[in-house]
């Protein structure tokens, strides 16, 4: 009897985590792209007004921020620091590759960021600050769309989560 | 048989009612479809099978084979 209340107790607990997990997800998306547009604000003003290194540009970028995010431009300035042969677009593919669990991007912000990879550092300040503009711009698209879907799908997913766990339960019982 | 099983088809009509709900308001009515009509599979699997007893009964107490 009690082995049995263990196990619908553990099986509703799992139903609620799954839930709020996958809410999670859905909630993280436009934080990180928040984080995003700032970092590649800040880029630009260090390109443009500071003229740094882009290793130095890519670190500096992204200070006062934390998680994935800052990760992803840190473990990127790394890899252009340490290695000079390598281009900008390698370092994103690479770190983004890296980071594939924690980074909760979907597909458009990443082909974004690989496409900036592939511009940043090759042309001169103005034309990276207007390609760094038309990024920023269209993630401003995507954070709309990301916000839209988390309006949808964080309820939803919590609710699902609960019920599932209880229905698993009713249905072994 | 006993009074459980009507419990439990309580039980996943409420959830499989509120299923239907979330997933409604998600904007996914195609999925919430989908979601009442596994719920009325799994009741219609419990159901079916006590009418088949039923039918076994009703059989032996008539002797009709």
């Amino acid at each position: 009897m009690w082995i049995k209340v263990i196990g619908a107790l553990m099986i509703i607990f799992a139903g609620i985590s799954l839930g709020f997990i996958a809410a999670f997800r859905f909630n993280e998306r436009p934080r990180q792209i928040r984080q995003l547009q700032s970092c590649l604000t800040s880029l630009k003003t260090y390109i443009n007004y500071t003229v740094m290194p882009l290793p130095e540009a890519l670190a500096a970028s992204c200070e006062g921020i934390n998680g994935p995010v800052r990760d992803f431009f840190s473990c990127s300035a790394n890899m252009l620091a340490q290695n000079p042969m390598i281009t900008p677009q390698q370092a994103f593919v690479q770190s983004i590759l890296q980071l594939k669990g924690q980074l909760l991007l979907e597909q458009p912000e990443l082909d974004l960021l690989t496409t900036l990879g592939a511009n940043l550092g090759k042309v001169n300040c103005e034309e990276q600050e207007k390609y760094l503009d038309m990024v920023s711009q269209q993630l401003a698209n995507i954070e709309i769309e990301a916000v839209q879907t988390r309006d949808e799908n964080v309820k939803m997913c919590r609710y699902l989560g609960i019920c599932g766990g209880l229905l698993i339960v009713i249905v072994l019982v | 048989m006993g009074i459980d099983l009507l419990f439990k088809i309580a039980g996943v009509g409420i959830l499989i009612s509120v299923f239907h709900i979330a997933l409604k308001q998600a904007g996914k009515e195609d999925m919430a479809h989908l979601c009442t009509l596994a719920g009325f599979t799994v009741v219609l699997y419990w159901v079916v099978q006590l009418l088949g007893r039923l039918f076994s009964t009703v059989q032996d107490v008539f002797k009709l084979f």
